[in-house]
């Protein structure tokens, strides 16, 4: 078996990892780097619960070998805050209660932080498009969405 | 107590778990890991229904990585029944399928195999030759209950026994007499398809050899109670020799009540002595775990030209799969609920328990009577239709009050049907007739009577 | 069965030496988006696996009068870079903005149907594939590239290096019919292409997926509309035509009975919509 080492960065931090060949980026986030806000439900691409960024585009973690993101700048839910300070998405999720179990929201909140970052002021269509990739069982969605417009209208305030 | 005087009634409160949830910091059973973990994974039953002839592992256990396998020899007490808990009969479940017993329905446990990667314990299972000697299935209800049917369970016929009776009856008044005098039949099938809980989090658990030959097992079973017990009858262990830790479940919705995991994984951690992981895939998820039941509900009404029920014959069968578990708690609650909420002086329910070689339903939202309310209310429009009667005019007419006797010789009381569509027409801008608007849940001997 | 080695050439030819070196024990990805989900589910055990990522094959090319896809062209790129509105369509109507980051535009001619809705929408355009071996490239139509279900004329020691897409003045129509709304297989793809002069079909394509055991053209109904306008009887007759040559199936979305009444209704619907403007794109749920 030929394991490799692989470089990346992963929340602002640079790291090195062993993987045997075909590791997914997922396995490699949750079981070697603690980074258990990557959720999986799936392991199909259909849930998005593992959803992460790679150089800000959104992609299922369950689908990519780590090999094929070397170099890349990953981004979890856990670079979105720290012990003082929440990302806007978070805040906006916590006051319209756009979760329930918890189990969909780190996927959520990465494609809201991916969205948001392409389209600062999305119309609620452009939301549910954004949205088509992951799923919850709990809410039935329009808590979510109304999170996301809630942190697309809090940022466009922030930045008059 | 005043309302000034209330801090929480009446605020917006924020939850309790709602920062570790938009963090995602909360630790669910899978984000913990634990060194030497063993990753366990099941060979099943790749047919409907077969007898067990034999089972082979000599090439299983070369696969480098595997550690063991556990058969029905290694079960202390062999039987999966989750209501035997209660004291409901009859354990007619293994947790694993002994050699010369048959496999009821495809995915059914056969062996589990442990081993060092998941990987390891995926080839093993692959490399297990089951011989299975194939026997004819039954896949659909109507299909069971007919003479000749392949027979499911162990006692020769193909549905639960209640008391006696093949099926969980109501009797009500006389329905023959009330529809010979009825001015309206109105007849209506109702089917439903199993539905798959599909919480995002899948079914799982992690077993841990813990200190003073205990056992800590992480799980996000709805049920951890129902799981301790359940698990310590199975391994035949005190219940103080086990710990259970869960609370933070990835949504169940009544897929995550069956304890079908923690027995397993706390055996093989006995066995090897190392932690257990045993969580279910996806594909394990949609095809082995449970179902909320398929159900076919025909509904012969008699209808008085005003409007009212005067009578209700309700056959339900409830398809439970190759074994009872839940359904027939189900099956109970439904009889109850079959007249829904409205006074019908005649009903006569038979709800049967019905056993096909599919794989086991049990509980999903509104266990019993969500489908109920589905197959009543259509009934009511249906009625409504054929009448020629406002669906509003209908539902008020027929409205249980406090002090009506329901079919199952409970009386009402906390009636609030009438008080909430009444709400609800409101809200929807319909404009209700006088005497609907003046109409109360109050018993109605204090309303002059029906 | 673990997996020993995970390759990623650098190029076109070092990717072919290794197919020479390991054959059809090879796996060969590219997005991943239809390999991993079946390795993760321990249904498919490579041994070996070779990954087309870094093999410089993820190129958009406008040449002439043609299009030129990279076969490992990430279906994201192909949303941002094409003008072709039949492609762009056919590309956000495939799964989710995620696995379109992901999965590539060569990986859809092999996805198994239902799905391969920008196969239907190439097969409708016209499109050819270059295939390359050691020996040199090939071309093949889109027509003759596939032979039967998860099948092509690709050969094991040869790789899908690109798709050329002519560009066309003709109008377009792209349906894609799911039972939701996004990242949903399909019940029918209807891709249409026709070239109307003054209201007569001088040409038609007509291309279905996930109406047989690949993306086809539904010949009978391109027949029927051939030198004719597109009047409501004209319409109906290519649909039903296109209703009774295609080759539907039973899966977990839908009946092969209900797909081909699918087939009927939308075909007629993309050629009506054909009429009433030159391109128009869109989804049905």
């Amino acid at each position: 078996m030929a394991s490799v080492i692989v470089n990346l960065e992963v929340s602002g931090r640079a790291v090195e990892i062993i993987a045997a060949p075909l590791t997914t980026l997922q396995s490699v986030l949750r079981n070697q780097l603690g980074m258990t806000s990557v959720k999986e439900g799936c392991r199909q691409g259909g849930c998005g619960s593992c959803t992460v960024l790679v150089d800000g585009e959104p992609m299922m973690s369950c689908l990519l070998p780590v090999e094929d993101v070397a170099g890349r700048k990953i981004t979890t839910v856990e670079a979105l805050s720290t012990p003082d300070h929440l990302d806007p998405i978070q805040r906006a999720f916590l006051d319209n209660n756009g979760y329930q179990c918890g189990y969909c929201t780190p996927g959520m909140e990465m494609i809201a932080k991916a969205l948001l970052e392409h389209n600062p002021s999305p119309t609620r269509d452009e939301i549910v498009d954004a949205l088509a990739g992951n799923i919850c069982r709990c809410t039935g969605y329009q808590p979510i969405i109304d999170a996301i417009a809630a942190a697309a209208s809090a940022g466009q305030e922030a930045t008059r | 107590m005043s309302e000034e005087t209330l801090s929480v009634v009446g605020q917006s409160v924020a939850r309790s778990d709602g920062l570790g949830h938009v963090t995602g910091r909360d630790i669910y059973t899978f984000d913990r890991t634990f060194p030497g973990m063993l990753h366990l994974k099941i060979v099943r039953s790749p047919v409907h229904h077969a007898r067990l002839r034999g089972v082979d592992l000599s090439e299983a256990e070369k696969v480098p990585g595997f550690v063991r396998a556990l058969s029905a020899a290694d079960v202390p007490h062999n039987v999966y029944t989750i209501l035997g808990l209660i004291g409901v009969e009859p354990e007619e479940e293994f947790l694993l399928t002994p050699v010369g017993e048959r496999v009821r329905y495809k995915g059914e446990p056969i062996i589990a195999i442990a081993a060092d990667t998941e990987a390891a314990a995926i080839d093993a299972v692959a490399k297990v030759r089951l011989d299975l000697e194939e026997l004819p299935a039954v896949l659909d209800m109507d299909d069971a209950l007919a003479p000749g049917a392949p027979v499911v369970t162990h006692w020769g016929n193909n549905t639960f026994m209640y008391e006696g009776h093949n099926c969980r009856r109501v009797r009500f008044g006389d329905v023959d007499a009330a529809f010979a005098k009825a001015d309206y039949i109105v007849e209506g099938e109702y089917r439903t398809s199993p539905i798959e809980q599909a919480p995002v989090e899948t079914t799982g658990c992690i077993a841990v050899p813990a200190e003073n030959g205990r056992y800590t097992v992480y799980t996000n079973t709805q049920a951890l109670y129902f799981s301790l017990d359940n698990t310590s009858i199975i391994l035949q262990v005190p219940g103080n020799q086990l710990h259970f830790i869960g609370g933070m479940v990835g949504g169940g919705f009544g897929g995550k009540v069956d304890v079908i995991v923690e027995p397993l994984a706390t055996l093989a951690a006995m066995k090897t002595g190392r932690p257990v992981r045993y969580v279910f895939t996806r594909q394990e998820e949609m095809q082995v775990s449970s179902t909320r039941a398929s159900e076919t509900i025909r509904i012969k009404d008699g209808v008085m030209a005003d409007g009212r029920i005067v009578a209700r014959k309700v056959v339900n069968l409830f398809d439970c799969g190759a074994y009872s578990r839940q359904t027939p708690y189900s099956i109970t609650k439904f009889a109850a609920n079959a007249a829904g909420p409205y006074f019908i002086p005649n009903v006569y329910v038979d709800a049967y328990c019905v056993y096909t070689n599919r794989t086991p339903s049990s509980a999903m939202r509104g266990f019993g009577i969500t489908m109920a309310s589905f197959a009543l209310e259509v009934q009511m429009d249906k009625i409504a239709e054929k009448l020629g009667i406002d669906p509003w005019t209908l539902h008020f007419i027929n409205a249980y009050h406090n002090g009506d006797i329901k079919p199952h010789r409970k009386v009402v009381e906390d009636a609030t049907l009438i008080e909430t569509m009444q709400a609800a027409a409101e809200l929807v801008g319909h404009e209700l007739a006088p005497e609907l608007k003046r109409m109360t849940s109050a018993p109605r001997s204090t309303e002059g009577g029906r | 069965m673990t997996i020993a080695n995970y390759y990623r050439p650098g190029s076109v030819s070092e990717a072919l030496d290794i197919l020479a070196a390991h054959g059809a024990d090879l796996l060969v990805i590219a997005g991943g988006t239809i390999a991993m989900p079946l390795i993760n589910e321990g249904i498919s055990l490579p041994a070996e696996v070779m990954g087309l990522r870094r093999a410089g094959l993820d190129t958009y090319t406008r040449r002439g009068d043609e299009v030129i896809l990279g076969a490992t062209l990430p279906i994201t790129r192909l949303v941002e870079q094409t003008d072709v509105p039949m492609l762009r369509a056919a590309a956000l109507r495939t799964a989710s903005w995620s696995v379109r980051n992901m999965a590539t535009v060569g990986g859809n001619l092999f996805a198994p149907p239902p799905a391969g809705d920008i196969a239907a929408a190439l097969l409708a355009l016209g499109a050819t594939a270059t295939i390359t071996g050691r020996s040199g490239t090939r071309e093949v139509a889109l027509d003759d590239f596939w032979t039967g279900f998860m099948t092509t004329v690709v050969a094991p020691d040869e790789l899908l290096t690109s798709i050329s897409v002519p560009v066309t003045s003709a109008a377009t129509s792209f349906i894609k019919f799911g039972r939701k709304r996004d990242n949903t297989p399909a019940v029918v793809t209807v891709a249409v292409t026709a070239n109307l002069d003054n209201g007569i079909v001088r040409g038609a394509r007509i291309a279905l997926g996930a109406a047989g055991p690949h993306a086809i053209r539904a010949s009978n109904a391109e027949a029927a509309v051939h030198g004719q306008p597109l009047s409501a009887s004209v319409i109906a007759a290519a649909a039903d035509a296109a209703a009774a040559e295609c080759e539907p199936f039973t899966d977990a979305v839908a009946t092969d009975a209900y797909r081909r009444q699918m087939v009927r209704l939308f075909v007629a619907r993309a050629l009506t919509q054909l009429d009433a403007s030159a391109s128009t794109q869109g989804r049905e749920a």
